[in-house]
């Protein structure tokens, strides 16, 4: 809303105050560095160490073999998945946290962030403990089973076929859906905080205007909060698929290294494979998609409020 | 029909409708937290995120080496002692900490510069900067360190174990407020959004400063941006390895790297026991921070 | 001398050993101002628990040189992370493959000999080996193996031979390898009646074949925890490094550790000098220290591993020396061999080889 009110030319000063230490961070510490990372995408390995840029585009070439393109496509498909679930947990959780007492916001929103201030390879670690096939869940849901079929003789309903059957263990690692459980269970704050962000404080008045109006729960949830909350939704949705992309600790361990992502592969070329300029090559793929999808977007707004402005 | 008139509009309908249904109070529209549908579904969440933590803390009582996250071997708590002696990894924690408050505050503020230059003000090329600036959230960890370690050596910025503590965590703290100022940004911006532009107008009306409207009306709508960015930022600093490894020389030793060192040869549970006392730590601080906040502000 | 028999423990709780490396700690520990002053310092970078425990003190007593102690946990990141330019480091420990990969980019500095009058304890198979002739530019720390940990209670023999776990679907479902690319399609290699150091084009698609056959039948490829997952029960054969079996077979009398009949892995982590490093002496005096009999025989008992240093060993007791896990039988032994650096050129092939069996 009101986005770009104000051209730059007309306040130069203060533009530079908001410009200057931005771009001036970004270029010194992130775009020079990048164009090193992007020099070497177009250059070859002339020695164990040293690599020469040699303008020429074989490691380009070489991100169309049929087996990257699956991994990436199998990387796209995990994170999406592991995005909604993030979404579809993260929305009421952050709905309760913006609408709780003031007292109890801080304390909610430590209790989200606590988990994530654990080392990663130690939660992991834990995580493995809970999911094996010997592990606690599967305890768990034996030991429930066991009580199920238990009342269920009692009452004299046990059939063959009807849970007769002793309990096999779920299989959660080594799968895809340990690797998308995995995502979800790194990437939740990284949800939870903008939704939160974009839900505080919102107008009530809207909502119950909504409700007075007739309207149920469920089409004011539909028509008026989500709309309204949908920045948020859209931040969220970003930088909790972008991380998600580049994960490759989870599957590892999770996925006990039978579900690789793009991510792995790029961390066997700047490590094992020695080979910097085929894995700066994928790297910028995945900048240049991310940069372009973002730019157009930006673009595609610019014009809508251009446009609004004119009306 | 201005907002205000909206707003009182509203108010009075809702007074005066009587509901012969319902006897008892209906909640309040957007009192969610009361719900109970939605309090279960917040438990449960918690109960998913807590659940390894709960492991973690009950393994680190446990009286195994090698096995100490995988089979129970009997109560101890030799684990904290061995924990609370490794000065190596409370030095550790300690440069994580530090690094990661201090890479918490630039973030915020980089990401809030960003935020307002992308919010407010029009300018040529500037969907080229909004995806610039979105660039060090896509970039692979490891392509990010290595790139810096090339960039500090040719600096010569990479020799910095001589340098006076802190100062020896600058290459470590510039990469990580590299990294994670565009998440700041990102959410800070998406909280400006949200900014009902007619309240500054009506404060410029009333013949407010720039200053004065920037401190008084819009820092106040973008706290709970700048508090999500905040902890958003200091997650990611806290727990960063791969980068932190790259950029990082002698007597820089942070937390993670310290972990995946000691995890490679033995997922002891003294690991359990300095992930345990860590969050006690931080708990601790956060309430302490709490506290002073609630008497500053009385 | 026979040393005395000290309880296997890698993680002493002594009292006194306690109040000794607390103290110990403090001066390596040292403020930052002290860093200033850059004699009298090194800058050793190894792997974790890799050191006796009070190796460092007694060294710092000893020389009044004072040990920067920093830690990695692969080699793959030491070479990454050495590659962009030292950050300061004066004595490394990679192993033996990165060794001649760090000789061969010119990462390495030569260790004068004449510095290192300890190096007449080196066992005499330890003094010229093919990865580095005449030991210019590395010195032995440990050695040990990679052969296969098993459950003795779910197998009927202990495995013999590597097949078990590369082609055979006995223990479908219940094996994990390792997931660093060269080490399983070098034993992959040797599976097929191969050298693990057979780098041709054909041995390469021959083993890629065996593990995409095989992968239904692979539970994990595991980073560092094949051993845990032994452990815990979700794998009954794990390949893995010696020295993590041996852990476990700590915690649980029903593992074993078996170097396969058509030989093992031979791996050895060596000291050496990065170019760059600013206090070449001082690590020409550490790595000196390391080698001395008392010295290495202290680091052996801490952390089990397999000395190279004959001196250290005859100072060793029994329960070491004579543990299969640590020293193999000469049988076994002999057809093990130590890995060679592949080169630019296989390790690329090598790679993409791993790509198309992580993705099929």
């Amino acid at each position: 809303m009101a986005e770009g009110r104000q051209a730059a030319a007309r306040r130069p000063l203060v533009f530079a105050a908001f410009a200057l230490p931005t771009l001036g961070w970004l270029l010194a510490f992130f775009l020079v560095p990048l164009g090193i990372i992007w020099l070497y995408s177009v250059g070859e390995n002339v020695s164990l160490t040293r690599v020469e840029t040699t303008w020429t585009l074989s490691n380009y070439a070489r991100i169309l073999e049929p087996e990257i393109l699956e991994l990436a496509l199998r990387s796209l498909r995990i994170a999406a998945l592991a995005t909604l679930v993030c979404l579809v947990i993260g929305f009421p959780m952050a709905l309760v946290i913006a609408t709780a007492s003031p007292a109890a916001k801080p304390w909610l929103l430590l209790a989200i962030m606590l988990p994530f201030w654990t080392n990663l390879l130690i939660r992991t670690y834990a995580l493995l403990n809970i999911l094996g096939t010997r592990g606690r869940l599967n305890e768990a849901l034996g030991w429930l089973h066991a009580r199920l079929q238990g009342t269920l003789e009692l009452l004299g309903l046990d059939h063959p076929g009807l849970m007769s059957e002793p309990f096999r263990p779920f299989t959660f690692l080594g799968t895809e859906t340990g690797v998308v459980f995995g995502i979800v269970y790194v990437s939740l704050p990284f949800a939870i905080l903008p939704l939160y962000s974009a839900l505080e404080r919102m107008d009530k008045s809207l909502l119950e205007a909504s409700l007075d109006l007739g309207a149920g729960q469920l089409t004011t949830f539909r028509r008026v909060l989500l709309p309204l909350a949908m920045p948020g939704v859209v931040t969220a949705a970003i930088i909790t698929f972008i991380p998600a992309l580049g994960q490759f600790l989870t599957p590892d361990l999770l996925g006990r290294g039978q579900v690789d992502m793009i991510a792995n592969v790029i961390e066997r070329q700047f490590k094992g494979a020695n080979d910097w300029p085929y894995g700066s090559a994928i790297s910028m793929i995945l900048l240049y998609a991310t940069f372009i999808l973002l730019a157009l977007r930006a673009f595609a707004d610019a014009r809508r409020s251009a446009a609004r402005d004119a009306r | 029909m201005t907002h205000d008139d909206a707003l009182a509009i509203a108010a009075r309908t809702r007074a005066n409708v009587v509901n012969p249904l319902r006897g008892r109070s209906r909640p309040d529209a957007f009192d969610y937290s009361r719900r109970w549908s939605l309090r279960t579904v917040f438990a449960l969440g918690c109960v998913f995120l807590y659940a390894p933590i709960v492991v973690l803390i009950v393994f680190s009582f446990n009286d195994s080496r090698r096995g100490g996250n995988v089979i129970w071997k009997g109560f101890t708590t030799k684990y904290y002692a061995k924990a609370f002696a490794n000065e190596e990894l409370m030095l550790a924690f300690a440069n994580s900490l530090t690094i990661a408050l201090v890479s918490t505050v630039f973030a915020v503020l980089l990401g809030t510069l960003t935020a307002v230059l992308l919010w407010r003000f029009r300018f040529p090329f500037k969907p080229l900067v909004e995806g610039l600036v979105t660039l060090p959230i896509v970039i692979p960890e490891i392509c990010l360190g290595v790139a810096l370690a090339i960039f500090f050596t040719r600096m010569g910025w990479m020799d910095t174990g001589g340098l006076a503590w802190p100062l020896n965590l600058s290459n470590i703290t510039i990469a990580h407020i590299t990294f994670s100022f565009p998440f700041a940004a990102l959410v800070i911006r998406t909280r400006l959004q949200s900014f009902n532009v007619e309240t500054e107008e009506a404060a410029r009306d009333l013949g407010a400063s720039e200053w004065r409207v920037f401190f008084d009306i819009l820092l106040p709508h973008m706290r709970p941006g700048l508090v999500a960015a905040a902890l958003l930022s200091f997650t990611l600093s806290l727990d960063d390895f791969v980068i932190t490894f790259f950029t990082s020389g002698p007597n820089t030793v942070t937390f993670p790297v310290k972990i995946y060192s000691m995890v490679r040869f033995s997922v002891t549970p003294e690991i359990n026991a300095a992930s345990t006392v860590l969050i006690a730590i931080t708990l601790v601080l956060t309430w302490a921070a709490l506290r002073y906040q609630r008497t500053w502000k009385e | 001398m026979q040393r005395i028999r000290r309880p296997l423990s890698l993680l002493r709780t002594d009292r006194r050993r306690f109040m000794q490396a607390g103290l110990a700690v403090g001066v390596s520990l040292k403020l930052p101002a002290a860093a200033f002053a850059q004699d009298g310092q090194v800058n050793f970078y190894n792997w974790d628990t890799y050191i006796g425990e009070d190796t460092l003190d007694n060294f710092a007593s000893e020389t009044g040189i004072e040990v920067q102690y920093d830690l990695f946990a692969d080699n793959n990141e030491l070479f990454a992370k050495l590659r962009s330019g030292n950050p300061g480091y004066d004595v490394i420990v990679p192993s033996n493959d990165y060794v001649e990969r760090m000789i061969v980019a010119d990462m390495l500095l030569e260790i004068d000999h004449d510095k290192i009058p300890n190096i007449v304890n080196i066992d005499p198979a330890f003094v010229d080996p093919a990865f580095d002739p005449g030991r210019r530019y590395s010195l032995p720390y440990m050695w040990g193996t990679i052969g296969i940990g098993y459950r003795k209670s779910a197998v009927d023999q202990a495995p013999t031979s590597w097949n078990d776990v590369f082609t055979s679907d006995k223990y479908a479902g219940r094996i994990a390898l390792l997931s660093e690319p060269t080490n399983v399609l070098q034993l992959a290699m040797k599976a097929a009646g191969k050298s693990l150091n057979d780098w041709s084009d054909e041995n390469l698609a021959a083993a890629e074949q065996m593990l995409l056959a095989q992968k239904k039948n692979i539970t994990a490829f595991a980073p560092d925890n094949g051993q845990d997952l032994l452990l815990a029960g979700e794998v009954d054969l794990a390949m893995e490094w010696n020295g993590d079996i041996l852990q476990v077979m700590e915690e649980d009398d029903d593992i074993g550790f078996v170097l396969p009949e058509e030989g093992g892995l031979l791996w050895e982590d060596c000291l050496c000098i990065p170019t760059g490093a600013q206090n070449i002496d001082n690590a020409h005096a550490l790595i000196n220290y390391l080698l001395d009999a008392e010295a290495g025989a202290d680091i052996a008992e801490f952390i089990y591993y397999a000395t190279p240093n004959a001196a250290a060993r005859e100072l060793m007791d029994e329960d070491y020396t004579g543990n299969p896990a640590i020293f193999p039988p000469p049988s076994a032994l002999q057809k093990s061999e130590l890995a060679i650096f592949p080169g630019q050129e296989m390790l690329r092939k090598i790679d993409e080889a791993w790509t198309r069996v992580k993705a099929g």
